[in-house]
């Protein structure tokens, strides 16, 4: 199994307090890795450095193998980051889901299609849809399906569930699944509901303000 | 991308127009007074000079006054007014290089055909006093203008002073027309050359004017084509003026001139070299 | 009143019979409009963007500065391009004065703070989240401020249909500068003055009625391709 990331020592601050704290994470591929813990513990701030948005003031990251250089531009294209409370853009169904592939220069109908079916959301019907006829629901689908389409080496999800009902809360678990099965990448959640977690991940991880990082399995 | 395509198209036209208009005909601008705009005159003028030498002709109708001023910042290649006292000075300052009378009508005083000021028949001096005397509505010029400037000649000549203050006159800072439209709206008196007061009895306002005073000497109104010197006025089309002012006074130019006319009536009289 | 009947009549007479002074006036009006427009947004747009979008000291005088631009009196303009496009002035020997290149110098004046303002507003109020999102997707600095010009648009045309209005309707301007000449650089809103002022009150109108079916026109234009990309 390839490494994914391997991190060590990894320390930020933010106003002068210390906001993150991880002594040392591992996730190969074909992992999911779910991270649970209180508000305020540092976990959107490991995210946004696992999605290479953030430098660290302290620590040694390593992403497939290779030492991260925060400047480089497109390893964020391999670490895709599913915000908390993601925005849509001001298009159709199809054009937000097509979007990160047409950045990179990519046009492929069958990734789209691929991508919405996998949260659920028929090509047929939703494609054509603006962003003001979705739902709540239908809008945090439409933000992962985004990022499916892109098939990323790391698929990094902050709070992928919240405020969504339990069906949909299936439907993102499966389409985890299905993602990071049979390929060489590798997802980290991160959810406060413990009990979700704890049905599909891999390994889970709690992250407290003053303990940092422990392995529950 | 599209709009991108239809920007530069809109641009690229309109650097065509300039090109065009500086490759091809060869276009004279001259500045000029609202007369000569309003009767109809320049259109005539510029078909038969264009037909004679390939030149075309574009002027833009400021008034005597302005046009003056135009001339003095160069921002006209050659002039037609007609104020000769304010010509005389121009020249004697050297802003031109030449000056040659061109063609003359006259001015008329109008007024509403109820005529409350008692003015038909009256001397023009005469008639002056008696406007300020029964405090009638008088519309000026107000604008620097050929007319306006024969009309402060007017009152000069009746000995009083210009009844700017005074509540009965009403300076319009506006063109012939415009004033003489004011004028029919509201009743009142102006003075006029004869020529746009033909051109206002063709049009929808006929019957709210009439001619009440004309005939003096001091009704002349005497038009001139000026060129300006070159010293001063480097980047003005000299020959081109110069071509124009020739033709404007030769027997083409004169006959052009003579020949226009409005309802039958002949507005302006050809006078060069009399 | 009945030159309003009278009026509405000729309006259709001209159009129908291609009235050749009228469609002149069209002409000069479209031509110096979009041009106008045409500089307005190619230096707008991007100017506007960068203000709202970037952060930067004096950014708050800089906003104060092209809002206030934005009442500027338009005869003002009129006078300063034409003091600026005369011979005795800086850009004389461009001979732009009374031409419809000139003309549109003095239209784009006016448009452009109307421009710069308002698309600085449209960008502004996107919503904050969206730089994120867009770099999560993993666009790179070219593509992240096309993008966000993009989210944008429904703002950035709605003061582009502002520019044009005032543009398509200034007389000052296109007087001074244009000087209103038959054939060339007589607009249809200088032209209706000149009718106006000769009493020719039916001919105005009319003028007047061409004047609103072409705005008219635009405007359902861009109705119809704002519905294609949007609400």
């Amino acid at each position: 199994m390839s490494e994914i990331y391997h991190i060590s020592g990894l320390e930020h601050s933010h106003g002068g307090r210390l906001v993150l704290n991880v002594e040392s994470l591992t996730v190969s591929g074909g992992e999911i890795a779910g991270i649970t813990g209180p508000n305020g513990s540092g976990k959107s701030t490991l995210m946004a450095v696992m999605a290479f948005l953030l430098k660290p003031d302290l620590g040694r990251v390593r992403f497939l193998g290779r030492a991260v250089d925060f400047a480089e531009p497109s390893l964020r294209r391999q670490a895709v980051l599913l915000p908390q409370d993601p925005c849509l853009l001001r298009r159709t169904v199809w054009g937000n889901v097509s979007y990160g592939l047409s950045v990179r220069g990519l046009k492929d109908e069958g990734l789209v299609r691929r991508a919405m079916d996998m949260v659920g959301l028929d090509p047929q019907r939703f494609a054509k849809r603006w962003w003001w006829e979705l739902s709540g629901g239908e809008i945090r689908r439409v933000g992962l399906a985004a990022r499916l389409a892109l098939s990323p080496e790391a698929l990094l999800l902050d709070e992928p569930t919240a405020n969504l009902d339990p069906e949909s809360a299936r439907l993102v678990r499966l389409a985890i699944l299905a993602e990071v099965s049979g390929q060489q990448s590798a997802a980290v959640v991160i959810s406060h509901d413990q009990q979700w977690l704890e049905s599909f991940v891999t390994a889970l991880y709690r992250l407290d303000p003053d303990q940092g990082l422990k392995t529950l399995y | 991308m599209r709009g991108t395509v239809f920007a530069l198209f809109l641009v690229l036209a309109g650097c065509c127009e300039l090109g065009q208009a500086q490759a091809q005909t060869p276009v004279l601008l001259m500045a000029t007074t609202t007369s000569t705009e309003d009767t109809g005159l320049l259109p005539e003028l510029a078909k038969a000079f264009q037909a004679r030498t390939g030149i075309e002709l574009r002027w833009v109708a400021v008034g005597t006054g302005k046009a003056l001023e135009m001339g003095k910042a160069c921002d006209a290649d050659v002039l037609l007014v007609h104020a000769p006292g304010a010509e005389r000075n121009f020249m004697d300052k050297g802003y031109g290089q030449s000056r040659r009378e061109v063609m003359y009508n006259d001015f008329v005083v109008l007024g509403p055909a109820s005529d409350p000021a008692g003015l038909k028949g009256q001397d023009v001096v005469k008639a002056m006093s008696t406007l300020a005397g029964k405090k009638a509505q008088f519309f000026s010029r107000g604008d620097n203008s050929g007319t306006h400037m024969a009309e402060l000649a007017l009152w000069k000549a009746a000995g009083l002073p210009v009844p700017d203050r005074e509540a009965w006159y009403v300076s319009t800072g506006q063109g012939m027309l415009q004033t003489m439209s004011m004028a029919g709206e509201r009743g009142g008196y102006c003075l006029a050359d004869r020529g746009t007061f033909i051109k206002y009895e063709a049009g929808p306002q006929a019957k709210n004017l009439v001619i009440l005073v004309e005939g003096a000497k001091e009704l002349r109104n005497q038009y001139s084509v000026i060129t300006l010197n070159p010293n001063k006025c480097p980047l003005v089309k000299s020959d081109l003026a110069q071509t124009f002012a020739d033709w404007l006074v030769s027997p083409p130019g004169q006959e052009a001139v003579a020949s226009f006319s409005l309802l039958g009536k002949q507005l302006f009289f050809p006078n060069a070299g009399q | 009143m009945g030159f309003i009947l009278e009026g509405l009549a000729k309006a259709v007479n001209l159009l129908a019979s291609g009235d050749a002074e009228t469609f002149s006036a069209v002409w000069a009006t479209l031509l110096a409009t979009g041009q106008a427009m045409a500089a307005a947004l190619v230096l707008g747009l991007p100017l506007g963007f960068a203000l709202g979008y970037f952060p930067f000291p004096g950014k708050r005088l800089c906003r104060l500065g092209f809002d206030t631009l934005m009442a500027f009196p338009t005869v003002v303009i009129g006078l300063l391009v034409y003091a600026l496009l005369s011979r005795q002035g800086p850009l004389g020997g461009l001979n732009l004065l009374f031409t419809v290149p000139g003309m549109s110098l003095g239209l784009a004046v006016l448009a452009l703070p109307m421009v710069v303002s308002l698309t600085a507003s449209a960008v502004e109020q996107l919503d904050p989240r969206l730089r994120l999102a867009l770099l999560t997707l993993g666009a790179d600095t070219r593509q992240m401020l096309l993008s966000t010009l993009w989210e944008a648009r429904h703002g950035v045309l709605a003061g582009t249909l502002a520019a044009f209005g005032r543009v398509v309707s200034e007389v000052g301007i296109a007087m001074m500068v244009g000087g209103n000449i038959k054939w060339h650089t007589r607009t249809i809103t200088t032209a209706i003055a000149l009718e106006t002022g000769k009493g020719e009150f039916a001919m105005g109108l009319a003028l007047g009625l061409v004047l609103l079916a072409m705005a008219l026109t635009v405007n359902v234009v861009l109705a119809l391709l704002r519905r294609r990309t949007g609400p």
